[in-house]
């Protein structure tokens, strides 16, 4: 019997069940349904965290304490926390020649203030060049000026969320706010950027130091000029920092470095998740044997009939194979397109996206699991003895 | 002469084995049919003549002998080499029919033929002539549940020669079917008979069986006549 014959066989032999075949479709369907997106959630974070990336600006470098800084214990890197704003000078004496601009940082979280409403901010304390280093863009007010810093004044700049939070839709520039007991002056507001931003309070770095009690940096920015190699530039910035510290009491790191570390980190949450949700697809697979098993002893006599015409345990085997390899295919199309619509309706409130080698998995693995579940039925099958199949009742 | 056996049996035993016990459904059967034969075989129930029926038909190998299909032993074949001779060489007509459900006539009479590899313009020629043959020729498409018990029968006939087979072997084919519809397909057999096809029955019908020109009676696993 030729493949075309074969396959004709098992789609018949499929579709004379199609209340069976479909609910043990659905195993695979919610098996790859599942694998697609758990991908597409995992795809779209990481996007979701490049173009957040991108938005600060390309060529940045941080300084941060501690060995290095994402992927560490970052407990480490506080208790052992040696930066210090005579770093931010010998970076500026020592290294100075591809640097556009840098700023000292402090970060924070604090509860803000204003009246009767309050919200929980993420407080950074820079430089009165922060703006330029991080790419903010003002919408209302100014931004902290060089007096501002050296002074310890208490003014803040604050994010779109932050604004709308506290103030509505009045203007807050002028008003104060509170932080840990201190009365900040709002002097400006920042222009909408992205969750990350939005949430955000600036203040003079040397404000944030008093407010909050803080003796170290919690790193130096530094946004090279246009154009400026990143790797000399680096090594600058290291051996200019070196001068007073250790090499393992601080790391240089580019921006693409941070941007890997998590993009790695994501990736293994993905593949993770993805694995987790594999186990359904799995699950899925053993009730494609359990049907093709009963399958193949309800059709005992339909073997034998095809046995004693000339039909070779190949064939036999074959014809069952197919039909197990042909609910999980179909099974895993469905999947996908159900994962593509679900996809599509969920762009709206969540960063989503379906990648090329998430659909080519998903197929492989549908058929994959069709011929590792269809297999151990198709060769019971071809082994039935043509006398006892005949026989059978 | 030897060139027109079709199939030759050369003292065939077949030992079956039941835990410690064992015993022989055959023992040194030795016969020969030939080409253009009508033969019966017959004998009660549990006499051998299944068992004997299943070598002929090559639907299994003999423990002991040699089985010799158009003088080529086949006696060590594998199964898959067994299942191309039950292609070429054997069209099974059973007692209980066995045609697909719910599968039309021409696909059922074309079965062996795909099996065969036949391209589908031939088969379906061939398959429709051997149904016109059996007297089938206006229900080419009906499906299997819509026959009669005799007109199912008539179906399988027709796939039994559908591949011009050297045996058609019939295993009480008109034990379903009652008196009427059976002489029908007797008669059939006997038309077929006349145009060269060689032909076994296994019944234990002795009417059925008086219809042969050739009996073969088979009793505790021995050809007694």
């Amino acid at each position: 019997m030729n493949f075309i014959d074969t396959f004709r066989t098992s789609s018949t032999a499929i579709s004379a069940n199609k209340v069976r075949a479909a609910l043990t479709m659905l195993g695979v369907i919610i098996g790859v349904f599942a694998v697609v997106m758990m991908v597409a959630l995992g795809q779209g974070a990481q996007n979701f965290i490049t173009d957040q990336f991108e938005q600060l600006g390309s060529n940045l470098i941080f300084v941060s304490p501690g060995k290095s800084g994402v992927g560490r214990d970052p407990a480490e890197a506080l208790t052992r926390n040696k930066l210090d704003d005579k770093h931010v000078d010998l970076i500026k004496t020592h290294a100075n020649e591809n640097i556009s601009a840098l700023s000292a940082w402090v970060s924070t979280g604090s509860t803000v203030v204003h009246k009767n409403k309050s919200y929980f901010a993420s407080v950074s304390g820079l430089d009165y060049n922060g703006n330029e280093v991080m790419n903010y863009e003002i919408d209302k007010g100014r931004f902290l000026i060089r007096s501002e810093v050296k002074s310890k004044a208490k003014v803040a700049v604050i994010g779109k969320l932050v604004s709308e939070e506290l103030f509505g839709q009045s203007s807050p520039i002028g008003e104060s706010i509170k932080m840990d007991n201190n009365s900040y002056k709002v002097i400006g507001t920042f222009k909408e950027k992205g969750q990350n931003y939005d949430n955000g309070v600036i203040i003079p770095y040397t404000s944030a130091k008093s407010t909050f009690s803080i003796k170290n940096l919690s790193g130096i920015v530094i946004k090279l000029k246009e154009g400026a190699p990143v790797e000399v530039s680096m090594n600058q910035i290291k051996r200019a920092v070196s001068r007073d510290l250790n090499k393992d009491d601080f790391s240089v790191l580019s921006q693409q470095d941070i941007l890997g570390s998590i993009q790695e980190i994501l990736g293994m949450l993905t593949l993770a998740i993805g694995g987790i949700a594999g186990i359904s697809l799995l699950v899925g697979g053993i009730g494609i044997m359990n049907i093709m098993l009963v399958s193949v002893t309800e059709r005992t006599r339909e073997i034998g009939l095809r046995k004693a015409v000339g039909a070779t345990p190949f064939n036999i085997a074959s014809q069952f194979l197919i039909e197990s390899v042909l609910i999980s295919f179909g099974g895993g199309s469905i999947g996908i397109i159900l994962a593509f619509i679900a996809n599509f309706a969920a762009q709206s409130f969540i960063r989503t996206e379906i990648p090329i080698w998430a659909i080519a998995l998903a197929f492989g693995f549908s058929v994959g699991v069709g011929i590792l579940f269809g297999t151990y039925p198709a060769i019971k099958a071809a082994k039935k003895d043509p006398i006892e199949a005949l026989r059978y009742e | 002469m030897a060139a027109k056996s079709v199939i030759n049996l050369n003292k065939v035993s077949k030992k079956y084995e039941m835990g410690e016990e064992e015993f022989y459904a055959l023992k040194d059967v030795s016969l020969k049919i030939n080409k253009g034969e009508f033969v019966a075989i017959i004998g009660p129930s549990g006499s051998g003549k299944s068992t004997l029926m299943h070598i002929i038909g090559l639907l299994d190998t003999p423990t002991k002998g040699q089985v010799l299909l158009k003088g080529k032993d086949i006696s060590k074949y594998t199964e898959t080499e067994l299942a191309l001779a039950r292609n070429k060489e054997i069209g099974f007509v059973f007692q209980s029919f066995n045609l697909l459900q719910r599968t039309s006539t021409l696909d059922n009479v074309e079965l062996p033929l795909k099996y065969a590899k036949v391209k589908k313009k031939d088969r379906i020629k061939t398959a429709t002539e051997m149904l016109q043959l059996v007297g089938l020729g206006d229900r080419l498409h009906n499906k299997s549940n819509e026959l009669s018990g005799g007109q199912k029968q008539r179906v399988a006939i027709a796939r039994a020669l559908v591949n011009d087979p050297s045996i058609i072997l019939a295993d009480e084919p008109t034990g379903n079917l009652d008196t009427k519809t059976g002489d029908e397909i007797i008669k059939l057999f006997k038309k077929l008979n006349k145009m060269g096809k060689t032909i076994v029955i296994v019944t234990h019908d002795e009417d059925l069986a008086k219809i042969a020109k050739k009996r073969i009676t088979i009793s505790d696993g021995l050809v007694v006549k």
